[in-house]
């Protein structure tokens, strides 16, 4: 027997989640006012956010542009070494300071009344600053800083008061799996991008699971691609790591070129890894590739992703060249594996302006309690999640005083 | 040696963009995939500007070998079927120049602009972009037939509209 939905639908989401823990409201998907709650507790809130990694801006007066939310930044590469991350605003009428993506400068500056910054942020020029208002410093008027901290040169930013300090945020249990992914050390050499905006919601973006994987992906049942050992781990405020060997793909004789698929890694043992940390942040190592996906809520139905691909500064010329190939091809918006993930992103956001819940099921053992110990292949990895963003977002349960 | 650009020669490379776009737009990967020549070392590139200009390497799809272009056949038509949202494209392509590159070969440059219609949904611009070719003509007289030995599609959008099935 089918069900019936019992409610009137408007859209809108509930402010009282269910008592059953493995039901999401779908209305959370869809609701633009839910989308201007985030901004403010979520990405302007107490929470650490990647905007990069430092191989992105390697020398010298290098510079990117990106979003936090609506909040424009600018992350530059100072004379002293030391990568900064800056509102991209000038500290005069707040005119948008940097317009390209990315760059080398010696200086920043503002066309508007030629307000000139320094590759540090110190204001080294404005013209007309005799007749300026008399409390007028100009050391006082430098580029803002956001706050920000750094893990292997992961680049994290923060705006919220009370944001606890990074290692305590990342967790202890998230550290070994997020050096991994990172080649050991962070010394890392970017090989380029793939850019692409979903129609998606950007939770449904980041809700993807271990129950998927050897369902949804056509391409591991005909390459007999087996997954090999391995464990998925959650911490409190919202990340989820995963680990897995990676036995050699047979290929089946499938591909023409089964180079491709070729695992030319040092550590099988961690063939393949991903740090997904919350909100909204995926990054995996898997065979060959070194994938930081920067990610941006542009709004409630749309997200941006920025995926970046990485080679270890040690690496041959001939790793790097398996690398380019392989990343290119295998983990991005037209990648072999990820293009029906991204196929489901925006399916799951169609889907999902309709009634009722979505229901999580693989490896839920508990109705009541979020679960703490999951299994690889389970989906409930994604309960803590989703109950740190309950949370956060200060929704009560059925029940719950 | 160089040889001379002929209108006989352009007049086969026009051909040659047109069953391109023929196959493409038709959804035909198999004909896509005949485009090309069949040495092994033919290449199908395809890239962001952004990446293109700051000498980035990483492309959206790299297929530096026939096998490659055969294997993204079979990703489209085996792996990723009944996964995706259908969509059909129509691509626009103006030759903007012709080089000679000796032993029948030529460089070509062309600006393409492909339109794309998501099913049950309105039609709108995918990306824009310039396929920089190298373009073999093969056979002689009236059996005179072009072949792709290398494409590199750099495509316009700092950010892809939606992810990519079928190749540009």
């Amino acid at each position: 027997m089918s069900a019936h939905s019992t409610h009137a639908y408007t859209g809108e989401a509930p402010k009282v989640w269910p008592a059953k823990v493995n039901q999401i409201p779908k209305e959370i998907f869809g609701d633009a006012a839910i989308f201007e709650e985030e901004l403010k507790k979520i990405f302007y809130g107490d929470t650490w956010h990647v905007v990069g990694h430092t191989a992105e801006v390697p020398n010298i007066g290098d510079f990117k542009t990106f979003d936090l939310g609506r909040v424009p930044l600018l992350i530059a590469r100072g004379k002293d070494n030391q990568v900064r991350v800056f509102f991209n605003s000038c500290t005069h009428r707040g005119n948008q300071l940097e317009t390209s993506v990315s760059g080398n400068r010696k200086e920043f500056e503002c066309p508007y009344h030629r307000w000139l910054f320094s590759l540090e942020g110190t204001l080294a020029a404005c013209p007309g600053s005799k007749e300026f208002a008399p409390d007028f410093k100009q050391e006082n008027f430098g580029l803002v800083e956001v706050k920000t901290d750094q893990y292997l040169g992961l680049i994290l930013v923060t705006m919220g008061k009370n944001t606890p300090p990074l290692k305590e945020w990342l967790g202890e249990s998230a550290l070994p799996t997020l050096t991994a992914l990172l080649g050991g050390d962070g010394r890392l050499k970017l090989l380029g991008y793939q850019k692409v905006r979903y129609a998606s919601n950007w939770k449904g973006y980041n809700d993807n699971d271990g129950y998927h994987a050897p369902l949804l992906h056509t391409g591991f049942r005909l390459l007999n691609w087996q997954g090999g050992k391995g464990f998925q781990r959650m911490t409190e405020n919202g990340h989820v790591i995963f680990e897995a060997e990676l036995k050699p793909a047979t290929g089946n004789g499938f591909l023409k070129d089964p180079s491709l698929i070729a695992f030319k890694g040092s550590n099988p043992e961690r063939g393949s890894v991903i740090t997904q940390l919350f909100p909204m942040t995926v990054m995996t190592k898997h065979m060959d590739v070194i994938n930081l996906r920067f990610a941006i809520a542009r709004s409630h139905d749309t997200t941006e992703v920025h995926y970046a691909y990485f080679a270890h500064e040690d690496d041959s010329e001939e790793l790097v060249q398996h690398r380019i190939r392989q990343s290119s091809n295998l983990l991005g918006p037209c990648g072999m594996v990820s293009m029906e993930d991204a196929a489901i992103f925006q399916r799951i956001h169609i889907g999902n302006q309709t009634p009722g819940f979505a229901e999580f099921q693989k490896g839920v053992t508990s109705l009541t309690e979020i679960p703490t110990d999951v299994k690889q292949n389970d989906e409930t990895g994604n309960l803590p999640r989703w109950e740190h963003y309950r949370k956060v977002m200060g929704f009560k349960r059925e029940g719950e005083q | 040696m160089s040889q001379a650009v002929t209108a006989a020669h352009t007049s086969a490379i026009d051909a040659l963009h047109t069953v391109y776009v023929a196959a493409l737009d038709q959804g035909d990967m198999a004909a896509w995939a005949a485009t090309f020549a069949v040495a092994p070392e033919t290449s199908y590139f395809c890239i962001s500007a952004e990446n293109d200009r700051r000498g980035l390497p990483l492309a959206l799809m790299y297929d530096d070998c026939r096998g490659r272009i055969d294997d993204r056949v079979s990703f489209v038509t085996k792996v990723w079927a009944g996964t995706y949202q259908p969509y059909r494209t129509r691509h626009f392509i103006q030759r903007l120049s012709c080089e000679s590159a000796g032993n029948n070969q030529y460089r070509v440059t062309s600006g393409f602009m492909i339109m794309m219609t998501p099913e049950g949904g309105a039609t709108t611009i995918l990306t824009s972009g310039e396929y920089r070719d190298l373009i073999e003509l093969q056979g002689e007289g009236d059996k005179v037939r072009a072949v792709f030995r290398e494409r590199r599609a750099v495509y316009d959008a700092d950010v892809l509209p939606r992810y990519i099935v079928f190749p540009f």
